[in-house]
């Protein structure tokens, strides 16, 4: 990959969190380094307290490594974020119970003080499937629309980069497959740089081009695997044996 | 349905006990029947003395009403927003309710009129609900929510109107409802300092020419006047936590 191609580049990144009773504190990631490429999927995959979520943070301008650099398009994260070109969405769905589907959608420009486009709002709002909701409020959405409508936040500014820390991980399991489907059009429509954070197997191997698996604490990459499946990608691809066996690789790696 | 019905009840209760106890006298001659206090409150010829009372009370609980609130609101979002001022903004508002007003009301009446006593010991009260309701509040907003605008590059005003003040809004409605009760008592405290006329002369008065009945009016306009308030509130109060909540 050539330096111009890289949107995310983490650089021998450690963190480490404070712990009242140790030394050092609590070593979260050691020297990692991952890059990923300008509208390409990553997923990255491991245990659960693998620091995976601290990944994300990094690159969300949330947190900020203990040593080694964090940098989207070349900038630090926080300038990233203060020129509003970061998508995210969390498990939590995060929406304002007090404002629309239609005003959540649309907080992103009023943040970013810039003039609510309100076609794109609604063509966003339609595009996750939830065109005629725009006036509901989120108390009375179902988990899965919910979530709609946070993915659909986290893209009306176009952002340079899209973070998804578990955005499905609350759901059911059906509801679950069925947002990777729609989430894989959705993505192939935009084909946004995009870092998900999953703990299924699944998941990550239908929606990405690339899956990085990481240890348990401290967290590492220890896995790498080039998803060959081509795009736009049926959910028929679950079930087929080139899909199988990559369940099996990457989920005795998550074991081992 | 059941639980007005349970209240009405109650409230039906309590009224006939009141009447009983006043019609057989088993509690002395300082307690009149209900009738008696309803026939004094109905009476045309009282009815100008009453009004005069419980309008002048109102307008004092009224004013300090607002100036409390306007001063628990500013105090509490400037020590939101610059941390700094939050600590010695907590121990000032500690120490101020700390302080019985009682023993503020002197101050006052050497500070300023005697007719504005009333307002200011009652801007005191509401002002300390106002204040912790608020600060609590503006806490209130989730991490998830937190992140979120972090990451969107919401600068510090930003977050404040759109996220940390809406959040804070059922709270800060709540503490409106509980400052309503404490701003008419702060009023009636302030009036004995002597103020001119409201409800808490009328009590004084009463109270040293022994009219037992009419003290007890007073104290029945007091009770309906707080309560009347504090029921528009708590619709209030429901209404934020169904939109804000």
């Amino acid at each position: 990959m050539r330096p111009a191609e890289r949107a995310i580049v983490l650089e021998c990144v450690s963190k480490r969190f404070p712990l009242p009773g140790t030394s050092g504190g609590l070593l979260a990631l050691s020297e990692l380094s991952l890059a990923v490429g300008a509208g390409e999927f990553v997923a990255v995959l491991g245990p659960s307290g693998c620091g995976k979520s601290t990944l994300l943070r990094l690159v969300a301008s949330l947190e900020k490594p203990s040593t080694g650099s964090v940098a989207v398009n070349g900038a630090p994260p926080g300038l990233v974020s203060a020129r509003h070109a970061l998508g995210v969405a969390f498990q939590d769905h995060a929406l304002l119970p007090w404002l629309t589907v239609r005003d959540n959608v649309a907080l992103p420009f009023k943040i970013a003080g810039r003039h609510v486009d309100a076609p794109a709002v609604a063509r966003l709002i339609e595009l996750v499937g939830l065109a005629g909701f725009g006036n509901a409020r989120p108390k009375q959405l179902s988990g899965g629309m919910r979530q709609r409508a946070s993915i659909a936040r986290a893209l009306v500014l176009d952002p340079e980069v899209l973070l998804l820390d578990e955005p499905f991980g609350a759901l059911d399991a059906v509801t679950r497959r069925q947002m990777n489907v729609e989430l894989q059009r959705i993505w192939s429509e935009r084909r946004i740089t995009t870092m998900l954070i999953t703990h299924s197997v699944d998941e990550a191997l239908f929606l990405a081009d690339r899956v990085v698996v990481m240890s348990g604490r401290p967290g590492r990459i220890i896995r790498e695997v080039v998803v060959p499946f081509a795009r736009p990608r049926d959910p028929e691809v679950m079930r087929s044996e080139g899909f199988h066996r990559l369940v099996d690789e990457l989920t005795s790696a998550l074991d081992s | 349905m059941k639980r007005t019905l349970l209240g009405s009840l109650g409230i039906a209760l309590f009224l006939a006990l009141w009447q009983a106890i006043g019609q057989f006298k088993l509690a002395g001659i300082s307690w009149p029947p209900l009738s008696a206090v309803l026939d004094m409150l109905s009476d045309a010829s009282r009815l100008p003395l009453f009004r005069r009372a419980l309008s002048a009370t109102l307008a004092s609980t009224a004013v300090g009403y607002a100036w409390g609130m306007i001063a628990g609101l500013a105090l509490a979002t400037l020590a939101h927003l610059l941390p700094w001022l939050r600590r010695g903004s907590d121990r000032l508002a500690a120490v101020l309710n700390s302080v019985p007003s009682i023993a503020l009301g002197p101050i006052f009446l050497v500070l300023l009129s005697r007719d504005s006593t009333p307002a200011a010991v009652s801007s005191i009260h509401v002002f300390f609900i106002v204040f912790v309701s608020t600060s609590s509040g503006l806490q209130r907003a989730s991490a998830a929510h937190r992140d979120l605008f972090e990451v969107l590059g919401a600068d510090r005003l930003e977050r404040f109107f759109r996220l940390e003040f809406p959040a804070a809004l059922p709270p800060l409605v709540s503490g409106l409802r509980l400052a309503w009760p404490a701003a008419l008592i702060g009023a009636i405290i302030g009036e004995w300092f002597g103020a001119s006329r409201g409800i808490g002369i009328l009590i004084i008065n009463a109270m040293q020419n022994f009219q037992i009945v009419l003290l007890w009016c007073a104290v029945m306009l007091a009770v309906v006047a707080s309560l009347f308030f504090y029921g528009l509130l708590t619709i209030a109060e429901r209404a934020a936590y169904a939109r804000f909540g």
